[in-house]
């Protein structure tokens, strides 16, 4: 089990690193120059070359790399080009909103997922259809349509949830959970119907199964067959189906987070790719990185867990 | 929202790739090894409505510059947020731009960019999949660690700073995207690919010295087309969100040019003043995604998808429609008769199935009028060769027949109790306690995720109404009892760590749990090792001398039958062609069926006098739906005549209590003829006489 944690941590120490080589060379391959995009228009060609050679933007690239990598490891993602703020410190108070948004509407889309592709396949006939009929829309409907319809529904027609903006927990939780609700129901409609698919059809297979008939040939009560054996041998690609939900949904959030004006990772990643701030958009990058890394060896643990057959190996 | 950058699950098809059990899941996944099929796309009503749609928006976006009422870019300062009117079809925009001439404008770019994803994805996806399942270990190895560390990237973060790179061009931003999905599409393929690599005349043709190149193109490429084309039709809905999620934030084509996405924002803008806005562009949006997911998982469905062993609610409750009515329906005289007579002597263990028919829900009959008694203590053998029904009569003995499949009529009466009216709560109780299952693969029926110990004990505790450590020790002497040593540690497993042998013992230990006094075992050795199946079937001979219950064993091995069995009912499609005691059959079958099964099995023929050629059947068991109406065996019987075209009752076969379905019966036996193992002219085909007719006409009578 220790080395099989130390692989999957170097694999995914890896992929960061790839990751990150790979962001620099896309920012690098920005159009302007740091110089250029930090003065903005009208500055003087000798401003220009100034602040460039204070960022080191005419050293090897090679040499770039491993200073920001350096810094970077120490939790430092340099300087905005634009105003001068830090990035870590930026996006450290970014991150909890794009989490709680995307954990909020993980939870929701599984809750709705589980119970509608569980009820699907278990009571089949008539409401299967109608359900599939319904998943099938959704799937179909993008997010961005469904907000804005959330927001004309909840927010205009009726006050029920304040359409745009973002309350820190710590400021009023209440509030927070208040300003989530739209964000969070609205990404959870498609990651509910994906995961309703995933659910129904992980379900019919574990019935389809022939320790099922074992099951009914010893008398086990349904309500145990379908509870326990069939959703155990469901969750592996149930909870596979859950976590990349989790993974589509961080990056789901840059337009909730457009939408709904909220601060927090999406909003940074698309104010900084307009504004070509290319040590911006590389810290997001990695931070994106290190949070779907993350998710996906979590994944790779529950796996591990959940299946005798790996558990043993 | 950019929705995950890896396409839905059309169907358990694909999902099998994530499911623990690795193997059902392959053979989920040579299910769907099948040609495009144009057939399950004009069938399903979704996808023809999506073919339409698509057909329609592409002719009608091409043409768009013939036949729009306005420019993209005309302004009608008059109708500005207008709702849909006589000029303005679809309403206009905050400038009075035409809504449906901007829709059809953008379409054209919308559905050429997104096919280029498709195209990108698809391509690269499907060529490195048959790269690695054609090229060897280390290959399939890079390549899947490359598409590996692709899928744990943040996808939509990276096509943002792309764009940052490249700036909103679309059609260089679209190809990226396939790039990025391409390691999903390969996922799904190579367990296609390498399973279509694999098949024998690929290996033919690897021997012939064809070029690797051209055995991908030739044998495995058009195996994958049905696949190819289910992920295209669900990328291109993919990539058409993302590409109007990328415009709806500001990365769409550059302004004016009109977007689907761009134009939702638009509209966004004005939901409080004009909310019609949001529905044209929005609904032709959903309906373009809506079409392509439809034509996907038409084609994506996995053809044969094996029946739910526990049929869904609906089902169940259809079920128990069809149960009452059988429990409704009077029985006939002659029936009640017999009835009465098994009833007055239902000594406690006794099974008597009388004129049993199973069928498809939709009319198809599996099994008709079979009947055969079980007496306390004895072994009944199921025998005949696939396709004959005989698992369907045994699982119909447990009520456990498959989603879709039913008893349509006849009795099954256990104690003198119909089980075939009982309802599934009755039957709750029947099974277990009183007759129990064991299956032919043993390591399919345990469940792969709790261990033996935790199956074991949660079924006498059930059965059994034992406390917890009662059960577990009544679990290891089950265990015990089915010939296994090392219990104590066998409970400790899960199936996949034993044996297929061990794995028998253990299913037989779990149907022996409720101590049941009927066991019904379905080719219990069939898929062992010949070693296994002789130590399997003692330990079945030791458990009905022991316990005293009764055994109904479905098998096509005649070995088995002269081993275990006492009693023989030969089955031909869906019907008993003759039963009896086994030695009786054994030595002196009366029907062509089991003439012919006996000349055919090396075992039955002494060492001495073993035939040069071991007989055949010809042909093959017809399929329900081509049964005639006279002797379903007549096609392929050596002895057929005209007067085989009749229906053929059971008659006494003149050998003890047995009875035979042959007309010819008496006259084969009188005559001493044998099954031959070389065709048979026609010249030696008995003619048939009047009296035979007869014979059996005055039989006939007797048995009413």
């Amino acid at each position: 089990m220790a080395l099989f944690i130390t692989k999957r941590l170097l694999m995914a120490l890896a992929t960061v690193l790839v990751v990150a080589l790979l962001a620099f060379l896309l920012v690098h391959a920005m159009p302007g120059s740091p110089g250029a995009v930090s003065l903005g228009a009208g500055a003087s060609q000798d401003a220009i070359d100034e602040v460039n050679q204070r960022l080191g933007w005419n050293d090897p690239l090679f040499t770039q790399f491993f200073t920001w990598l350096g810094s970077a490891v120490q939790g430092d993602l340099g300087i905005s080009l634009i105003d001068g703020r830090s990035i870590s410190a930026d996006l450290a108070s970014r991150l909890p909103v794009t989490a709680s948004l995307a954990a909020g509407a993980t939870v929701l889309s599984a809750v709705l997922g589980i119970g509608l592709g569980v009820t699907a396949a278990v009571r089949g006939g008539l409401l299967d259809q109608v359900i599939g009929g319904f998943v099938g829309l959704l799937v179909a409907l993008p997010a961005f349509w469904v907000g804005v319809i959330f927001v004309y529904v909840f927010a205009v027609q009726s006050s029920v949830f304040p359409a745009t903006g973002y309350v820190p927990f710590e400021v009023s939780p209440q509030d927070w959970a208040l300003s989530l609700a739209l964000p969070v129901i609205t990404l959870a409609v498609g990651g509910g119907a994906f995961i309703a698919r995933q659910t129904r059809a992980s379900m019919l297979e574990a019935l389809q199964q022939e320790h099922i008939r074992t099951l009914r040939a010893t008398a086990t009560p349904t309500w145990k067959i379908l509870y326990v054996h069939a959703l155990r041998y469901a969750s592996l690609p149930i909870v596979a189906g859950i976590a990349l939900q989790f993974i589509g949904l961080f990056g789901g959030s840059v337009i909730a987070e457009q939408l709904f004006a909220m601060p927090g990772l999406g909003q940074a990643v698309q104010t900084s790719v307009s504004t070509h701030d290319a040590p911006a958009v590389q810290g997001v990058v990695v931070i994106a990185t290190v949070v779907v890394v993350a998710v996906n060896l979590l994944l790779e643990l529950a796996t591990k867990f959940l299946d005798p057959k790996l558990r043993a190996s | 929202m950019i929705p995950t950058v890896a396409p839905a699950p059309a169907d358990a098809d694909q999902a099998g790739s994530t499911t623990p059990a690795a193997a059902p899941a392959r053979s989920a996944g040579k299910a769907g090894l099948t040609k495009f099929s144009r057939h399950r796309l004009l069938t399903s009503p979704g996808a023809v409505a999506g073919l339409v749609w698509l057909a329609a928006i592409v002719t009608a976006s091409l043409t768009a510059p013939l036949w729009l009422p306005f420019k993209t870019e005309d302004q009608d300062f008059t109708a500005v947020l207008s709702g849909p009117t006589a000029a303005h079809w679809l309403g206009t925009d905050e400038l009075g731009r035409d809504i449906l001439s901007r829709i059809f404008a953008a379409a054209a770019g919308t559905l050429g960019t997104s096919m280029l994803t498709v195209i990108v994805g698809v391509g690269l996806g499907t060529i490195l999949a048959m790269l690695a399942a054609g090229t060897g270990e280390r290959t399939e190895a890079v390549i899947s660690r490359v598409t590996e560390i692709m899928m744990s990237l943040p996808g939509t973060v990276i096509i943002l700073a792309v764009i940052g790179a490249v700036g909103t061009n679309i059609p260089v931003v679209m190809a990226i995207l396939g790039i990025l999905m391409s390691a999903g599409i390969y996922r799904v393929i190579l367990g296609q690919a390498k399973s279509l690599q694999s098949q024998l005349y690929v290996d033919a043709a690897k021997v012939d010295g064809v070029s690797p190149l051209r055995i991908s193109l030739r044998h495995v490429l058009p195996g994958l087309a049905n696949t190819i084309v289910v992920q295209a039709a669900l990328i291109f809905a993919v990539g058409m969100l993302i590409q109007a999620g990328l415009a709806f934030i500001g990365f769409g084509p550059p302004i004016p040019q009109p977007s689907w996405g761009g134009m939702i924002q638009g509209a966004s803008q004005h939901v409080y003043d004009a909310p019609w806005m949001m529905v044209p562009t929005g609904a032709v949006l959903a309906l373009t995604v809506l079409s392509a997911n439809a034509i996907g998982n038409a084609l994506g469905k996995a053809p044969n998808a094996a029946a739910p062993h526990l049929p869904s609610a609906a089902a169940r409750r259809q079920r128990a429609k069809a149960v009452a009515a059988i429990a409704a329906a009077p029985v006939s005289e002659a029936q009640a008769a017999r009835n009465g007579a098994s009833h007055d002597a239902a000594s406690e263990g006794t099974l008597s199935v009388r004129s049993l028919s199973v069928g498809v829900d939709n009319g198809v009959r599996l099994v008709t009028d079979v009947s055969f008694d079980v007496e306390q203590g004895t072994v009944l053998g199921l025998v005949g060769e696939s396709g004959c029904g005989k698992t369907m009569t045994a699982l119909s003995l447990l009520g456990l027949l498959p989603s879709g499949v039913s008893v349509s009529g006849g009795q099954i009466l256990w104690n003198g109790r119909n089980l075939a009216a009982a309802t599934e709560k009755d039957m709750e109780g029947i099974r277990g306690r009183d007759i129990a299952l064991i299956s032919q693969e043993p390591m399919r029926a345990l469940d792969p995720m709790f261990t033996v110990g935790y199956q074991l004990t949660a079924a006498i505790r059930r059965l059994r109404g034992m406390g917890k450590s009662e059960a577990r020790t009544e679990a290891r002497n089950l265990l015990e009892k089915v010939g296994i040593v090392d219990a104590q540690r066998i409970l400790k497993t899960y199936p996949h760590q034993i044996s297929g042998g061990m794995a028998q013992r253990v299913a037989i230990a779990l149907a022996l749990s409720g101590q049941p006094r009927l066991l019904v075992a379905d080719e219990p050795t069939t898929a062992l090792d010949v070693t296994v199946q002789a130590e399997i079937l003692s330990l079945l001979r030791a458990l009905v001398k022991d316990t005293g219950m009764s055994v109904v064993m479905v098998t096509h091995d005649l070995g088995v039958v002269a081993d275990i069995c006492d009693q023989v009912a030969v089955m031909y499609a869906g019907q008993v062609v003759e039963n009896g005691n086994t030695a009786a059959i054994l030595d002196n079958p009366r029907h062509p069926y089991t003439l012919a099964l006996l000349a055919a099995d090396p075992h039955a023929n002494d060492a001495d006098n073993m035939p040069e050629r071991l007989a055949t059947i010809q042909g093959q068991v017809p399929q329900p739906k081509d049964w005639p109406t006279g002797c379903r065996f007549a096609a392929r019987c050596q002895f057929a005549g005209s007067a085989c075209t009749d229906p053929v009752p059971l008659l006494a076969s003149g050998a003890g209590e047995g009875l035979v379905r042959c007309v010819k019966a008496d006259q084969l036996a009188v005559e001493g003829m044998d099954w031959l193992a070389t065709d048979v002219p026609a010249a030696r085909l008995l003619p048939v006489s009047p009296a035979t007719s007869q014979h059996t006409a005055v039989i006939e009578k007797d048995l009413a």
